[in-house]
């Protein structure tokens, strides 16, 4: 096997990048709608709550992983997914076995498989549903100014990221201590805040300032409800008045040809 | 066309809900830039206390910190950030309530470094209340809540203590060059 099918295959097994990544795949789950997935994983999380013997644990157990390979979800994903609480599974077990010691084991046990279910249909429906899918649910149940305000913040990270990486590599260029080794050491911290991110929140103003005034110009926000600026309309417009300042051109040239020979037929019959 | 008419809530204008929204953006990328880097518990409380503190030192008016708290919860929850789902919202928007409201009867909290560090620790603490909304759902005992949620809540509170503790020095100095309101003009 070449080098690249290895890749390949390691990419298809570890198919994402961090945890609750969206999936792009067509899966039963991908195909339910988001306000189902959201009843779903209430009636699912309800159930993680209230089990508490062995037997209602496992079936809990059991649909959630029915749940989660049904959205054609990896182990690895699975991994990447649950792995955050290990840690606080470890410490459960560990306070009750402190506590109660080896009867602490099953309630201990028990508790942390319960908050790893909880979250699953949480894990699920962020695997599983698109932001646009989202944004356009949050666009029927929020004011338009507020979602107007998460979509500039979604427009403005790619924006605000570069603008930090430009800020910070000019501030390590004249001897800042901001590489990332270098970040680790607490004393590094001032010039993390003075070198970067008071440039940042300075940028942050300006922008602010520019796009209001370029938001304002076009009349946005003067009516309670969303209005959108219309470039083809404005352009028709335009053209409409300016072909009505060429007619009333010609009018006035027509105008003054006729006055200018009235003038001088007047001046012809006079000499 | 009228200027400084307001935008939202009928509160903030269109420049300081927008400079709010930044804020917010600012409190995903750099949450994003540490997960990728460190992964230790509540460092991400750090940079989110700066800039919520931040935010109300920048727009010195009631539900600033609010708002950003609101904003960065719903984008890092539609980004698939942080591993609890719908409830990252509440770990957002509760430290942000409570920098509010300790603004509120303290309006110069952003220039001033010991309550921005008392606020940054407590407000940090507050992520503990869905901590153990959670385990008392689950029925876990009264003492091992306790003990759970100070394991887990004291690393968020000194990361939280740390951010806004360099909250005032950037204030002071943007206040100085006039492109933040100064002391005497708080509006809120």
């Amino acid at each position: 096997m070449g080098k690249a099918d290895l890749q390949k295959r390691s990419k298809k097994v570890r198919s994402s990048d961090y945890a609750c990544q969206f999936r792009e795949i067509d899966s039963p789950v991908h195909r339910i709608g988001a306000g189902w997935k959201l009843l779903l994983g209430m009636a699912f999380c309800a159930a993680a709550i209230s089990v508490r013997e062995p037997w209602s644990v496992g079936v809990v157990v059991l649909i959630g992983a029915v749940y989660y390979f049904a959205a054609r979800l990896t182990l690895w994903d699975l991994w990447r997914d649950v792995r955050f609480f290990l840690i606080q599974m470890a410490l459960i077990i560990g306070l009750y076995l402190f506590k109660h010691g080896m009867a602490g084991l099953w309630p201990g046990t028990r508790t942390s498989i319960q908050i790893v279910l909880f979250f699953v249909p949480g894990i699920v429906f962020l695997r599983t549903t698109q932001t646009s899918q989202l944004m356009r649910g949050l666009r029927k149940i929020m004011p338009y100014r507020l979602a107007f305000l998460i979509f500039i913040c979604f427009r403005f990270v790619p924006v605000f990221a570069r603008d930090i990486r430009e800020i910070a590599m000019a501030q390590r260029i004249r001897g800042a201590r901001l590489s990332p080794r270098e970040l680790l050491n607490p004393r590094s911290w001032r010039d993390l805040f003075h070198c970067l991110m008071i440039p940042l929140i300075i940028r942050a103003l300006k922008t602010a300032d520019e796009a209001s005034l370029s938001a304002e110009a076009r009349g946005f926000g003067l009516r309670p409800e969303r209005t959108y600026y219309d470039p083809e309309g404005v352009r028709i417009q335009n053209t409409e008045v300016r072909s009505q300042n060429t007619e009333v051109r010609s009018q006035n040239t027509e105008v003054r040809m006729k006055r200018q020979k009235t003038e001088r037929k007047q001046h012809s019959e006079a000499t | 066309m009228e200027k400084n008419t307001t935008f939202l809530w009928n509160r903030f204008t269109l420049r300081e809900a927008l400079l709010l929204g930044f804020c917010a953006t600012f409190i995903v990328i750099t949450r994003a830039a540490l997960r990728m880097k460190l992964n230790l518990p509540g460092h991400s409380m750090f940079f989110m206390m700066f800039f919520l503190v931040m935010a109300r030192g920048c727009v010195p008016k009631l539900g600033a910190s609010t708002l950003v708290g609101l904003i960065a919860g719903v984008v890092s929850f539609m980004l698939g950030m942080g591993k609890n789902g719908p409830l990252i919202m509440a770990n957002f928007v509760m430290p942000a309530l409570f920098v509010d409201g300790a603004a509120f009867f303290y309006p110069a909290l952003p220039a001033r470094l010991i309550p921005c560090i008392v606020v940054g620790a407590l407000a940090s603490a507050t992520k503990a209340i869905t901590g153990v909304a959670l385990d008392v759902l689950m029925g876990i005992e009264e003492e091992i809540i306790v003990q759970h949620i100070l394991i887990t809540t004291t690393f968020s509170s000194l990361f939280g203590a740390a951010g806004a503790a360099l909250v005032p020095s950037v204030v002071r100095r943007l206040q100085a060059n006039r492109l933040i309101p100064g002391p005497g003009d708080s509006q809120s």
